[in-house]
């Protein structure tokens, strides 16, 4: 099983995680909403797997590059 | 003929045709990899392939000649759906493609006749690079480098397309990256010379596919167009790419059949843009929606996400789609984004394909790495080429259009007809970010709010028309009509659809 890490395409503040631990998400599935230049940016997987853990807390700011979660597949 | 005479023909062609010899064929065959002729054949149109140069070999070195049929490159002429094209195929089986004095004289004579006679040119790249030990000393580098001196030298008179199938360095690397479309298969290894070799220059190991694999030039360099699972699927890359091109610069793009249901998905074409103005979209859902059904081949789809370019038809005829692309980074266009559009935009002017930009974005990015970066100067040859274009151009503002990247999308006298929609939104900057450069205020000081009233002028589509800085305000579900329209208003009637080539020189790959 190899562990994924998902990272921010933009610094900004994570504004809405939308996934839980465990879940599922699909290729291309949204993980959480980063909020940046007034707009909301998805963090999309583009693999898919299972959530293992996030790194980031909703309301955090987050560096571009940064790991925001760990999915398995 | 004499017997003899018949005999020798025979057993030379079938040496030529035997290739590097039945164990490295079968070598391929057994990785699923095609050899240089089955490429040619998968590539072009039954039976029409005329092979120039079947009995070349090594030019240089006698004792090769045995081991060096056609000299390793495959080249002749032949039918892509019905359209004349040269084409050259490395053949690896053979001393590794690697480039000696008459395969390099076959290429020229192929460019030669595909410039003046006006074909597309295809190259099918995978090749070890300059051969040894030919290319070796004073006498070898004399004799074999640099006696073309237009070997290199691109002015765009027809389309080049290339795919790289294997492992491709020199020369096949060269015209990889001359080309206008450029073709990795999964596996490949696009680079300067071998990982090898580097691995003895700079004394440390080098993993071929980290130097030059396809998610190198597909994410970072940007070289790659497109990127195929297999030799099969680049082939016909390539034949989808010329579809769209016109044989050479003097004459219009083909003009296709039109889809049916083209045009069909425009009913819920408002749907695909969210209500909320914060919410970001993939713009490629529009575009589809938009041009003739099917026709939308995006290119460099993993290389600067942000705006997105491909080749489309549009009531049949070709169009050169530019689109910023909100879903990643809310649209703001980088460095990268701008070589993206430029040498899209190149591309297009240079092969008469009238250009659409469809407009949502913030800006540029800006900051410190933007501008270590060069983002002035990529910013202004974006521009230049969006300038010095003579095919149509034809903007529609989607949503957001700010500050220069307003200019760079066409805003003002930058295209022919811009049109927005009811959704737009035009202005230098957020009036929030205004208030604070000109007052140092933010929310909540003294005096924020009335300043910010000052700034908060209205950025909606209707000031905009109202002082015909914008032609139309369109429903976005009359998109599709719309820009067919104005691009038949705007068709190049004086010159058959030929525009004048501006920056036929400018570079391939910036």
């Amino acid at each position: 099983m190899a562990n994924i890490e998902i990272r921010s395409d933009v610094s900004g503040s994570v504004w809405k995680i939308i996934t839980g631990i465990g879940d599922t998400i699909e290729p291309g599935g949204t993980l959480m909403i980063i909020e940046s230049m007034k707009m909301e940016i998805p963090v999309i997987c583009e693999e898919g797997g299972t959530v293992q853990k996030f790194t980031v807390a909703e309301t955090d700011a987050v560096n571009e590059g940064q790991v925001v979660a760990v999915l398995s597949k | 003929m004499s017997a003899t005479t018949d005999d020798r023909y025979e057993a030379k062609k079938a040496k030529a045709m035997a290739m590097g010899g039945p164990e490295k064929l079968a070598r391929r065959r057994a990785a699923g990899v095609l050899n240089a002729r089955e490429r040619v054949d998968k590539l072009v149109d039954a039976g029409t392939f005329i092979e120039s140069g079947l009995f070349g070999s090594s030019g240089t070195r006698p004792e090769d000649n045995d081991r060096s049929p056609t000299d390793g490159k495959v080249a002749g002429f032949a039918k892509i759906d019905g359209r004349e094209c040269a084409v050259v195929a490395n053949d690896f089986t053979v001393m590794g493609a690697s480039s000696g004095a008459t395969n390099g004289r076959k290429i020229g004579h192929m460019k030669r006749v595909a410039t003046s006679r006006g074909l597309p040119m295809v190259f099918l790249g995978e090749s070890s690079g300059a051969r040894m030990p030919d290319h070796m000393g004073a006498r070898g580098m004399g004799a074999l480098l640099g006696n073309d001196p237009t070997q290199y030298a691109r002015m765009r008179e027809t389309p080049w397309a290339s795919a790289t199938l294997g492992l491709s360095y020199g020369s096949s690397s060269w015209y990889a990256v001359l080309s206008d479309f450029c073709v990795l298969r999964k596996g490949s290894v696009l680079a300067v010379s071998s990982a090898q070799l580097a691995s003895l220059a700079i004394k440390e190991d080098v993993d071929p596919e980290v130097m030059g694999g396809w998610q190198v030039h597909a994410e970072v360099t940007g070289f790659a167009d497109h990127v195929a699972e297999t030799d099969e699927e680049a082939l016909a890359a390539i034949r989808t790419f010329l579809s769209y091109m016109p044989n050479h610069h003097n004459e219009a793009p083909p003009v296709c059949s039109v889809p049916a249901d083209s045009g069909s998905a425009l009913a819920n074409i408002a749907k695909l843009l969210p209500a909320k103005r914060t919410q970001v979209y993939d713009i490629r859902t529009i575009v589809r929606a938009i041009v003739d059904t099917g026709s939308f081949f995006e290119l460099k789809p993993r290389f600067a996400k942000v705006a997105v370019t491909g080749l489309a038809r549009l009531d049949g005829r070709t169009v050169g789609i530019v689109a910023n692309n909100p879903l990643a980074r809310g649209g703001a266009m980088d460095t990268d984004a701008c070589e993206k559009i430029t040498s899209f935009l190149v591309l297009c002017d240079s092969f008469n394909i009238p250009i659409v930009l469809l407009v949502d974005n913030p800006g540029f990015s800006i900051g410190v790495e933007a501008e270590r970066r060069r983002a002035p100067g990529k910013i202004m040859n974006f521009m230049q080429a969006l300038q010095l274009c003579t095919v149509p151009k034809i903007s529609v503002i989607i949503r957001k259009s700010y500050g220069q990247a307003y200019l760079n999308m066409g805003g003002g006298r930058n295209s022919d007809e811009v049109a927005a929609w009811p959704t737009a939104e035009v202005s230098f900057m957020d009036p929030t970010f205004a208030v604070k450069i000109v007052h140092g205020l933010s929310p909540g000081d003294t005096g924020f709010d009335e300043a910010f009233a000052q700034m908060n002028k209205d950025s909606e589509a209707w000031g905009i028309a109202a002082i015909y800085a914008v032609q139309s305000v369109i429903q976005p579900h009359e998109t599709r009509d719309y820009l067919i329209r104005m691009l038949e208003v705007h068709r190049q009637r004086l010159t058959n659809g030929v525009g004048q080539h501006l920056m036929r020189a400018w570079p391939t790959s910036f």
